[in-house]
């Protein structure tokens, strides 16, 4: 039977073994799957875009598309699987501005901040020459370029285009048109040290951009092959003097200058922006100022190097955060800035955003950077949803305490994210009027995207969540390895009793046997001896009785290293039979008891009381010649008590009663804490009482007090109970 | 389970935990048995993706080539952005690169970072304009000869003026030492040798609304002015702005350093421009960290002469070569094939 239990039991973990690492095999090639993901679509419209990561640039959602409002150089925005292969990103596009291109990003990898920071292929509409462009970047840049469509047309900004952009292999195919028209601009390389796989992506150089319809989907070589035949081929120098199969090196295309030529003349009367601050109030004045636009929503600011000033537009004018502007309006003083009212906005060029100031809170809270684009450090201390679809991040800072207001947009998957007490970076245009602050704190910044705001470190670890949960896992723990500690016990205890009762078999089959057949052959002799050798009749007799008394030593060593009594018939019952079998054929009466509500006793304890018992009993009926044995077994709540008691001679105790096994009875009950008692009178019998402590049962209501029972004896090294009395009897 | 199986139990669990743990150390002592590893250096320009650091790039590049090391480029997006540029060299010093090359966007900002990343290991070298840092074992510069372009700038107003008339020097920025340098021999040796050429100085900024302002400005209070001297590209592009818009009543011509953008000398006024050899100070720089890594002694600063390019000779081979933004070394030449 134990046999075949091990072996199913080996059946069963080999099986377990095998699925486990079928499963972890199936998840891995899950993960590495090139088509993992796709196809996808976005999500703008529906105000979602978590799974896409930003590097430079101030992206936001807006009328359900994708929207960089910034001149930034390379402004990157990046999604899906860094392993998909064979792919192809579609989109309907729209730029911003003259003077950059917009487009789309396939197999990009190393990501980050910079002009052309990243690893992987981009295509996109250029209005500076009306290109389509189409080029590798690896911290450097090379492309081939096509003109759009014909001479007809022009890339403009603020008119949608659509682009697809094909990655199969070592092949890429661009291809642009007008969104109503079948016509479209095609342009093809092949790169023969490719980029193989990475994720797709939004750019734009120079010029904001808006995207929308973003699609990814597997690609194929017939789809390639389509793409290819339904465009007008690209016209450049080399392929028209190369056969076609030959390589050619790329013609290297020099990236347009972000410093375009102005578009408009500018005023030569224009003023820095802090000398508006002493506008006359009593009449209207009409100022010019020139700067970047550092905020386009909520409001439009413009800064330049003297400071930083609202301007509100008489007619609305498209700019983009970056481009450097002139505003011509009714200047307006505050008390910490000015106002531009009534203003007309022309873009002078378009530039990228300039950098925030970093300031303390402290230095902020004067109002001296009012209306400027600073960056502060605080801590998170309240979150919420504001009026206007807008986000609200009340930060403290040392001292000073502010607030942060942003568009919703791309804000909520960082909003939930960002936990309260973290500590963040925030960017923003700093406001000191009360419409913004509401008079709860001395500034507000108006931050212009999620991008704005990093965290840079998370709260505390010591709150007091996480010490009640660190304390929950501690007390976990306790229990947990109380509760191994004791299982290991328990096993190793049965390993004891088991071996005993291998010896036992052994014993008995060896040893008992033995001595059995000795007393047999002795016997025998005896009675081939005559009569009249007396002498060696003694000696035979006197053999015989030693081999009887070694047989009864011998079987009573196996019976008691035999434990199937105790776990077959339990503790009474085998203390019972045990003392029955000492006395038979003997008039001694056993009388046994038991006493309260039986509980279950630990195997521990019971084979101890049991060894005590027996040794109790074999002293009472070796030495006390008793006429009665009791056996008392007395449960309690907390404890078991053993009481052997005979009605023999007793003896007058002696303070250090060391003989009678007595010696190995207070070993075994202090060996599960209990208390062993010996009391006797001559002519009066003998008492032997072992109070046991048993282990309190665990429920949903006693848990508290026995955990702080165990910690108090464990921990504190204190004793609940009564101590071992120093001697083992009483009178 | 017996005494007896349990032990058993508990003496293969000992023998597979040694196992495993012996397998381990010796995968960890394997993964450090490998090929030595490819240098690894960081080229860090002002900004990039511009007529005056590309052709760094394609120095650093060529030079990365040759000596078999690892090129890793990148820059801010504007040369302003001066945290931009810290916050690179940091993330650059705590990763796995042996030397970096640095154009500060500040002279004093970059020192501790610059610092920091030398106690990192690093060997750097500072290119175009230096810091207030001494050279050592560490550090080395290669910079543009600011005293010789200034020179060739006075050299070519004191032509052009015939030893009389006046100057404004503009975009004077304390940011770039190398500016502050380039005005000083500029203005020494006009002082030397044309001292009837009126100087007119202007503090300047890389922000491109406050040199138009500037410019602006200076022409209104100065109507007679003959010339202007911009430092840096943004008071170029400022003043030929200015110019465009005031339209004065005379041509007022220009000398410019460090364009950025293509050289067509569209503007009338542009007379010549002092360009740095960014080029070989890209190849230099990376040249000079794997010959100190190799255990070599190099020089602590080499000084590249700028050169004065006009319109007479923007379209030869050499200025050709300078104004280049193809970074592409050889190896790099990407072997397209654009279909029919």
């Amino acid at each position: 039977m134990k046999t075949r239990e091990r072996r199913w039991r080996g059946v069963l973990i080999t099986a377990t073994a095998c699925l486990v690492v079928a499963a972890l095999v199936s998840f891995l090639q899950y993960q590495r799957n090139p088509r993992r993901g796709l196809p996808y679509h976005d999500s703008f419209s529906a105000g979602k875009a978590e799974e896409w990561k930003a590097f430079g640039g101030t992206w936001e959602l807006m009328d359900g598309a994708m929207r960089n409002d910034s001149d930034e150089r390379g402004a990157k925005l990046l999604t899906g699987s860094g392993r998909w292969q064979n792919y192809s990103v579609e989109a309907d596009v729209m730029l911003l501005g003259p003077g950059g291109d917009a487009g789309l990003v396939v197999r990009s990898s190393d990501e980050e901040e910079g002009v052309d920071a990243y690893t992987g292929y981009y295509a996109g509409l250029r209005n500076s020459d009306n290109s389509l462009v189409l080029g590798r970047a690896g911290h450097g840049w090379t492309d081939v370029e096509t003109p759009f469509l014909s001479d007809r047309h022009t890339v403009q900004a603020y008119r949608w285009y659509h682009l697809k952009l094909l990655a199969y292999g070592c092949q890429l195919v661009a291809a642009a048109g007008l969104p109503a028209e079948e016509a479209v601009t095609t342009l093809a390389v092949k790169d023969v040290d490719c980029v193989l796989s990475g994720r797709a992506g939004l750019r734009s150089y120079a010029a904001g951009g808006v995207w929308r319809n973003v699609v990814v989907r597997p690609a194929t070589l017939e789809e390639a092959t389509v793409m290819l035949a339904s465009g007008h081929p690209a016209k450049g120098p080399e392929s028209e003097h190369q056969a076609p199969d030959t390589t050619t090196l790329g013609t290297f295309q020099a990236p347009q200058s972000y410093y375009r030529t102005q578009t408009t003349p500018s005023n030569p009367n224009a003023q820095p922006i802090s000398s508006l601050k002493l506008s006359p109030i009593a009449r209207q004045d009409k100022a010019t100022v020139r700067g970047v636009v550092i905020l386009t929503s909520p409001a439009l600011f413009v800064q330049d190097s003297t400071g930083g000033i609202l301007v509100k537009e008489s007619t609305h004018q498209p700019v983009r955060v970056g481009d450097e502007v002139e505003a011509t309006g009714i200047a307006r003083a505050g008390d910490f800035s000015a106002t531009l009212e009534d203003a007309a906005v022309h873009v002078l060029w378009g530039g990228t955003p300039m950098p925030a100031l970093s300031v303390t809170a402290s230095q902020a809270a004067t109002g001296a950077f009012d209306a400027t684009f600073i960056e502060v450090e605080g801590r998170l201390r309240h979150k919420e949803y504001g009026p206007g679809d807008t986000l609200i991040f009340d930060l403290d800072s040392g001292p000073q305490s502010f607030r942060a207001v942003m568009n919703r947009g791309r804000g909520d998957e960082q909003y939930s994210k960002v936990k309260l007490d973290s500590l963040l970076r925030v960017r923003g245009v700093s406001v000191v009027d009360a419409m913004y602050t509401q008079n709860l704190t001395p500034f507000t910044l108006l931050v212009r995207s999620t991008d704005d705001i990093v965290e840079l470190a998370g709260p505390p670890w010591w709150s007091v969540g996480n010490l009640v949960a660190m304390a929950a896992a501690f007390l976990l723990l306790v229990l947990l390895a109380n509760f191994v500690y004791h299982r290991v016990e328990n096993w190793r205890l049965r390993a004891i009793v088991e071996e005993r009762e291998h010896l036992a078999f052994e014993m008995h089959d060896t040893l008992a046997q033995g001595f059995a057949g000795i007393g047999f052959q002795l016997e025998a002799i005896r009675t081939g001896v005559p009569e009249e050798h007396s002498r060696m009749h003694q000696q035979i007799d006197l053999a015989s009785d030693l081999v009887r008394h070694s047989h009864a030593e011998a079987r009573r060593t196996v019976d008691m290293l035999r434990p199937q009594q105790l776990e077959s018939e339990g503790l009474l019952s085998a203390l019972t039979l045990g003392a029955r079998r000492l006395v038979a054929a003997g008039s001694v009466a056993v009388i046994s008891t038991s006493l309260g509500e039986v509980q279950p006793v630990p195997l521990r304890i019971s084979d101890n009381l049991y060894r005590i018992g027996q040794e109790a009993l074999a002293n009472a009926v070796r030495h006390a010649h008793p006429a009665t044995l009791n056996i008392i077994l007395e449960y309690k709540k907390d404890s078991v008590r053993l009481l052997i008691s005979d009605d023999g001679t007793g003896f007058i105790p002696r303070e250090n009663l060391g003989g009678f096994g007595v010696l190995g009875m207070r070993k075994r009950a202090a060996s599960i804490s209990a208390r062993l008692d010996i009391s006797s009178k001559p002519g009066q019998g003998t008492q032997v009482s072992v109070t046991a402590p048993l282990p309190p049962r665990i429920t949903f209501f006693s848990w508290p007090g026995l955990l702080s029972r165990f910690l108090r004896e464990h921990l504190f090294n204190a004793t609940t109970g009564d101590p071992p009395h120093p001697h083992p009897y009483r009178r | 389970m017996n005494a007896r199986s349990r032990k058993s139990w508990a003496t293969q669990l000992g023998a597979s935990l040694h196992l495993l743990y012996f397998a381990w150390a010796a995968l960890f002592l394997l993964a450090g048995c490998r090929k030595n590893p490819q240098i690894a250096i960081a080229v860090v320009p002002r900004t990039c993706g511009d007529m005056l650091w590309e052709p760094e790039h394609g120095g650093a590049q060529k030079a990365a080539f040759e000596t078999g090391a690892r090129l890793y480029w990148n820059a801010p997006t504007r040369e302003d952005d001066v945290d931009g540029q810290i916050a690179l060299v940091e993330r650059i010093s705590s990763e796995n690169f042996q030397g970096l090359v640095l154009a500060p966007d500040q002279s004093r900002a970059l020192i501790t970072p610059v610092r920091r990343a030398m106690q990192h290991g690093l060997s750097v070298v500072i290119v175009g304009s230096p810091l207030p840092v001494p050279p050592s074992d560490r550090l080395s510069y290669v910079l543009n000869d600011e005293e010789a372009g200034g020179r060739l700038a006075a050299q070519r107003l004191g032509t052009i003026l015939h030893g009389r008339g006046s100057v404004a020097i503009l975009g004077i920025d304390s940011d770039i030492a190398g500016i502050v340098l380039r005005a000083r021999s500029l203005e020494q040796f006009l002082a030397t040798h044309y001292p009837n050429i009126h100087i007119l100085k202007m503090i300047g900024s890389f922000n491109l609304p406050h040199e138009q302002q500037v410019a602006a400005e200076t022409f209104k209070a100065n109507p007679d002015l003959d010339v202007v001297v911009t430092l840096t590209s943004t008071s170029t592009v400022g003043v030929v702005s200015a110019l465009a818009s005031m339209r004065p009543s005379h041509r007022i011509s220009i000398i410019a350093f460090d364009p950025d953008s293509n050289l067509g000398f569209d503007s009338p006024n542009l007379d010549s421009v002092v360009i740095e050899d960014t080029r070989k100070m890209g190849a230099d720089a990376v040249q000079l960290i794997a010959a100190k890594l190799h255990g070599a002694t190099v020089p602590a600063v080499t000084l590249l002469e700028p050169v004065l390019v006009l319109r007479e000779n923007v379209n030869s081979t050499q200025v050709q070569q300078l104004l280049s933004r193809d970074w592409r070394p050889e190896p790099i030449q990407r072997a397209w094939r654009v279909p029919q």
